[in-house]
């Protein structure tokens, strides 16, 4: 056995270094482009959140935490942080039972499940920008669609100028965040339908279980790994918008409108205050992920529950 | 007997199943007014673009238009010429052609990598991609910025390309990792066999089986360069180097184009995503999920 073991190891070792060898000349191109352009930002930031920078020159003197104490008593940051919940609770509630609502139905039509589908997910594809621009022209308060058909029902006391009004802004920014992002829960929540199986409904029909009944105690628990991921990104991305508000309001009236990204943004490259910026990223950051880990811990017991 | 019981049945059984069909049919008619109604909701912003993009500035503020008395195609033109269309376009497909193809070599190396070869540190690496595909965009741009201009590849292509490709690479990864951990082992071990080295496994055994995963990545991560906002916002100042989306709101703050102009700019950013779209959104919408359930 000794033998035999010493006269195999050095090919055996050999053999594993080579294996190492190519595995790590496979993820050689990989592992330094996210070295490089992701891992390193990630630390220079936290780095430049304790500094200062104009955004131009090489010059970056720590400042210690000043750039945190100044970020704690930004009132507009947190009314961002604010508006960014907001859009997550908009997103969560509305986004999320009208993608439950939809996906349910499309799942009980007879026909046309493909169209609506293709239909339902269209507004998903397309950029910030160009949502933003289609609904400034929608929601235009002299001669936009919106206001013209309200008036045109004669109901000219709703006509609003909906994006520059402070009490209006923020309900027509979060429809239009809804009619983007609701397609990508359908889309979960539809293949999501379509996994249950067919014989939980079948002995439910045999026992008499109504519609109701039905959708209480077979679908909706089905659903649950569906419903937690989609909860968790609808929140992550609400959280995270930022293109379509800057091209409808820039944050405005005022800041009724402000999101974080967008006062990161400012922050950095209207004011030059990059360490600020820094800082409110690290704040923000820390949010983002902590709801990430969240996620996959509740993925992972999600899957381990399955199991049993 | 039998005889008059079937005879005498009949009628009562079929009154009731009348006016549940006059209920079933209510029922089924609203029910699809509802998907219908939404439908309408979904598509018609972009079918208002559209149509408005085609007419004149008259049309346009003049009352509603549906259909524009003469196709106005001299809106796209003037987009294309003064609106610097002709550049942003160019410079987006290059940015997605050549961001997809790097993305398309480095993911599938690493994907096989992590999936068919076995090597210590393996577990950390998977975990540490798994963990960069975390750290969302807004939390870091300020300093990606600061990076690519103590490199000096702020406001290039090069810098552009680069980080974009980074940015994709943790979700190609996972995808062509999934793709490879499902092929059968027998046919590797048959081209170790004959002679094949490990790079000879990877290109001519391996790769032509993930197909549908190269194609998955490619058509997920075209739409995701096409549409990118935030990264050529800050990176980019000369108009030159401008992708479409950034070209697209340097153009409404630039020089106050009219809104017909604005509305076939804005056409001519989302049609490739449009044609794209209906080729292969059956890829799209796979992609989409398993990036989802992946993240």
């Amino acid at each position: 056995m000794a033998v035999a073991r010493v006269a195999l190891s050095p090919g055996a070792r050999a053999r594993r270094r080579g294996r190492a060898l190519t595995g790590y000349a496979f993820l050689a191109p990989a592992l330094a482009l996210i070295g490089v352009f992701t891992l390193l930002p990630f630390l220079q930031g936290v780095l430049l959140s304790f500094q200062t920078w104009d955004g131009v020159g090489r010059d970056t003197p720590f400042v210690g935490v000043r750039n945190y104490e100044r970020v704690l008593g930004d009132s507009i940051f947190w009314v961002s942080m604010r508006n960014a919940a907001l859009f997550g609770l908009v997103g969560f509630l509305a986004g999320n039972a009208l993608s439950l609502a939809m996906a349910l139905g499309v799942n009980a039509a007879p026909r046309g499940a493909t169209f609506y589908r293709i239909a339902y997910y269209l507004p998903g594809v397309f950029s910030v920008v160009v949502v933003g621009m289609m609904f400034a022209w929608i929601l235009q308060p002299t001669v936009g669609i919106l206001n013209r058909t309200l008036v045109a029902l004669g109901l000219e006391s709703l006509k609003h100028n909906w994006l520059s009004e402070p009490a209006t802004a923020l309900p027509a920014v979060s429809g239009v965040y809804v009619w983007y992002h609701w397609g990508f829960g359908f889309l979960l929540f539809l293949a999501g339908l379509q996994g249950v199986p067919r014989e939980l409904y079948e002995a439910a029909s045999i026992d008499g279980a109504g519609a109701w009944q039905r959708f209480r105690y077979i679908t909706w628990p089905q659903l649950t790994p569906v419903t937690t991921i989609v909860t968790v990104l609808t929140l992550l991305a609400a959280l995270q918008i930022f293109g379509t508000v800057q091209v409808l309001t820039n944050g405005g009236p005022g800041y009724v409108t402000e999101v974080p990204t967008l006062r990161i943004y400012k922050e950095g490259f209207q004011f030059n205050r990059f360490g600020v910026a820094a800082a409110m990223s690290v704040v923000f950051g820390t949010i983002l992920m902590t709801l990430s880990l969240i996620q996959i811990w509740l993925g992972r017991r999600i899957g381990s529950s399955e199991v049993d | 007997m039998a005889t008059v019981e079937t005879r005498a049945l009949p009628r009562p059984r079929a009154q009731a199943r009348s006016r549940l069909t006059i209920n079933a049919l209510l029922r089924r008619v609203t029910f699809n007014a509802i998907l219908v109604l939404v439908a309408f909701v979904a598509l018609f912003p972009i079918v208002w673009m559209l149509a408005g993009s085609l007419q004149t500035i008259r049309e346009l503020y003049g009352g509603v238009t549906f259909w524009p008395s003469t196709l106005q195609w001299q809106n796209y033109a003037v987009a294309w010429n003064q609106g610097g269309f002709r550049v942003f376009i160019p410079n987006s497909l290059l940015y997605s052609i050549v961001t997809v193809a790097a993305i398309l070599v480095a993911a599938s190396m690493a994907g096989y990598s992590l999936a068919r070869i076995e090597f210590p540190g393996r577990n950390v690496v998977l975990l540490l991609i798994l963990a960069i595909l975390i750290v969302p965009l807004p939390a870091s741009f300020i300093a990606l910025y600061k990076l690519l201009v103590d490199m000096g590849l702020a406001n290039t292509r090069p810098g552009y390309i680069l980080a974009l490709t980074a940015g994709g690479l943790p979700v190609s990864i996972f995808i062509m990792r999934g793709f490879f951990v499902r092929q059968p082992r027998e046919l590797e071990d048959a081209a170790v066999l004959d002679g094949c080295s490990a790079f000879g496994v990877y290109w001519r055994v391996m790769l032509p089986l993930a197909k549908p995963g190269l194609a998955a990545v490619a058509i997920i991560q075209f739409l995701h360069v096409w549409n990118e906002y935030l990264l050529a916002l800050v990176m980019f100042n000369s108009e030159t180097l401008m992708p479409v989306q950034r070209g697209l709101t340097r153009f409404v703050s630039s020089d106050t184009p009219e809104q017909h102009i604005l509305l076939a700019a804005t056409a001519m950013a989302v049609l490739p995503i449009i044609v794209l779209y209906a080729v292969a959104q059956k890829s799209i919408i796979q992609g989409i999920m398993e990036g989802a359930v992946r993240g």
